[in-house]
């Protein structure tokens, strides 16, 4: 199990990480002065640096009193994850195959599989939601969502 | 008197069948948003923006800021019938809301919460009427320095008054400002820290990183601690309301220190969460019956409630006449404000009184609406959270997702939304806050223009912060607050006993 400590040692690392990447990522525009005055990295630069050595800070003060107790307990892991890789699968779906669709099998699949629904009522909330999406965002507001090939097969 | 001529005309403004509505409208869906577990005012806000982007701005402000009053008592419903806090600025009124509530007494539970929680916004609607016309004044003998110092107040007071750790609050900023620098300079023109993604040349949307941080992370959160819906019955019997209404003047003391602590908390950018926790901390301590709280102590609703109200609603007046947002869903309107052509900042009483006079008379109207509203609403909202989480939860996702979309039809912004998710679930369970993130991710270009204006003034001297008596004060004011959270430890001895 990962420990709280060794959480707040990870996210310290990937923060001063951000904050050297800004840093450096600033350099490349300058980071002095210019006759027009600052150069456009001083600021971000700086930004980062501050970053850099409070998250360098944290991580100290987590090695020096971080606690050991875990972040979390292993039943609420599962949960997560139950939760978590379905969205994931949700996100990349949309990608491919657009969210209407995305949104159908995503909720079709949490409420079958997840929520143990039958299929009578997994399918009726799954097709409803995309509808309603449907309605709302591009007749109601006129704002079109990301759509995949399945939408473009029925010309919509 | 100026104010109140022009608070007629808002007066005028607000009040036609089409705002009216909107404000229905906006209440309604605010409600629906704060009930909702993972979707909360600064999201909600964020999701509907998007689609106001063609709107009339005086509609549009309209509509976000009364979804932002409906989340704020949607928000408490939950935790008191629920022991849930839709909001994070709701959690101090499951202390005493829902032990009330389980003695059956659920109805002056929301009773006292709702009328609290309109006494308070008045109060900070008030302040706004009345303060409005002298902050702007002294708002226009600014320039580049002194805003600069504001906006460092600001910061400031989030790091020496915010509660959270000071050196991850610093970090959170610090992410703020580095995400807002992400794409075209707006000085020079130069397209910075795109590291050559295409993707990163427009920049990060704000927008965006709110869905996730407070959406998909508080959703995970939500799964993680276990949605346990003990939900109390919520019928709301009319006679119990006004029995309760009877009641509050009793609290008179009460009421008004909690709307006191509320604007103070509100204006400086100390936000409703901080106001609704200090309140709730002084009730007890100068309250007769200090035994009861935690057990359903009317005072221990109240309190929270009228502070959390005023501090949300005090947060608009340095919004719109110095463009520093006081909470995070402020923080998101000002963004709002600048994306339909809004410069947010003295001037705009100048070249818009309509706009924030009509904003201003639609908050009494809007508050007062809501409380009726909401006490009329409550059973079928209540309803709502007795879905099962397994439908709820991804259907709630698909709507993060998409309001991530529409933002700007770009498909990178769903893995901007997915990996800020993640990122949201971590800073709070590490007790990193969230709000300093979004104010620095808003403000940060204006900061930076400041800061760089003020060089530019100075030839790149930094006493051009300690010029004039005006930004010396300012300056002063900030590195106080700073250096407050050590001061006081000194101060007031080093075992300082933990608070509420």
């Amino acid at each position: 199990m990962i420990s709280r400590k060794a959480a707040e040692i990870g996210l310290a690392s990937v923060t001063a990480l951000f904050g050297t990447v800004i840093a450096y990522g600033a350099t490349e525009f300058g980071v002095g002065w210019a006759p027009s005055g600052p150069e456009p990295g001083t600021f971000p630069f700086y930004i980062g640096l501050i970053v850099l050595v409070a998250s360098l800070a944290n991580m100290v003060a987590a090695l020096v009193a971080g606690d050991g107790t875990p972040l979390l307990e292993r039943s609420h892991l599962k949960d997560v994850a139950r939760f978590v890789v379905p969205m994931i699968g949700f996100v990349i779906l949309a990608l491919l195959l657009g969210i209407y669709v995305a949104t159908f099998v995503y909720l079709l699949g949490t409420m079958r599989v997840q929520g143990r629904y039958g299929w009578g009522r997994s399918i009726a909330v799954s097709l409803g939601l995309p509808l309603g999406l449907y309605a709302l965002m591009e007749k109601a507001f006129q704002v079109p969502l990301l759509k995949g090939p399945l939408e473009a097969l029925i010309g919509l | 008197m100026d104010n109140l001529a022009s608070l007629f005309h808002g007066f005028s403004v607000a009040l036609s069948f089409h705002h009216i509505f909107l404000m229905l409208v906006g209440i309604l869906l605010g409600i629906l948003v704060g009930v909702l577990p993972g979707l909360g005012a600064p999201n909600g806000v964020s999701l509907l923006l998007p689609l106001t982007f063609t709107m009339d701005p005086v509609a549009a402000i309209i509509l976000l800021t009364s979804m932002y009053w409906g989340a704020l008592f949607g928000g408490s419903t939950t935790s008191i019938l629920f022991n849930i806090p839709g909001e994070p600025s709701s959690v101090a009124t499951t202390f005493d809301g829902y032990p009330l509530a389980q003695k059956g007494k659920a109805t002056e539970a929301l009773s006292y919460a709702f009328l609290s929680a309109g006494f308070g916004a008045l109060v900070g609607v008030i302040v706004i009427t009345l303060l409005s016309g002298v902050v702007q004044k002294f708002a226009l003998r600014f320039s580049a320095p002194e805003y600069f110092a504001v906006y460092f107040l600001a910061f400031c007071s989030f790091i020496g008054l915010g509660g959270a750790p000071v050196l991850k609050t610093v970090v959170s900023i610090g992410c703020g400002f580095a995400l807002a620098a992400v794409g075209m300079d707006s000085v020079s023109g130069s397209l910075r820290l795109t590291f050559e993604f295409d993707a990163l040349l427009a920049g990060i949307s704000f927008l965006v990183v709110v869905i996730g941080l407070f959406g998909i992370g508080e959703l995970i959160l939500t799964v993680e601690e276990g949605l346990q819906l003990k939900g109390i019955e919520a019928r709301v019997r009319p006679s119990d309301v006004l029995r309760t209404m009877a009641m509050m003047p009793r609290h008179w003391a009460t009421l008004l220190r909690s709307a006191l602590v509320g604007c103070w908390m509100g204006i400086t950018p100390g936000g409703p969460t901080a106001a609704s926790f200090m309140s709730y901390g002084l009730a007890r301590r100068f309250s007769k019956y200090r035994q009861g709280f935690g057990k359903g102590e009317p005072d221990g609703i109240i309190a929270p409630e009228t502070a959390d109200h005023s501090a949300g609603t005090a947060a608009m007046l340095p919004m719109l006449a110095l463009g520093i947002p006081g909470s995070a869903t402020a923080a998101v309107m000002l963004g709002g404000l600048m994306i339909w052509g809004l410069n947010p900042g003295p001037m705009l009483f100048v070249e818009r009184p309509d706009f924030v006079w009509g904003l201003i008379a639609s908050m009494y109207l809007g508050n007062v609406i809501g409380v009726i509203l909401v006490l009329a609403t409550v059973p079928m909202f209540a309803s709502i959270l007795r879905i099962p989480f397994a439908i709820i939860g991804p259907a709630i996702v698909v709507i993060c997702f998409v309001g991530a979309y529409t933002v700007g039809s770009r498909p990178f912004d769903l893995w901007v939304a997915l990996g800020f998710g993640f990122v949201g679930y971590l800073f709070k369970k590490l007790n990193y806050p969230i709000a300093p993130l979004i104010l620095a991710m808003v403000i940060g270009d204006k900061a930076e223009d400041a800061f760089r204006q003020s060089l530019i003034m100075s030839k790149g001297a930094l006493s051009v912060f300690w010029s004039n008596a005006l930004v010396g004060t300012l300056m002063a004011l900030a590195l106080l607050l700073l250096v407050w959270p050590v001061a006081a430890r000194v101060l007031f001895g080093g075992g300082r006993s933990s608070a509420p």
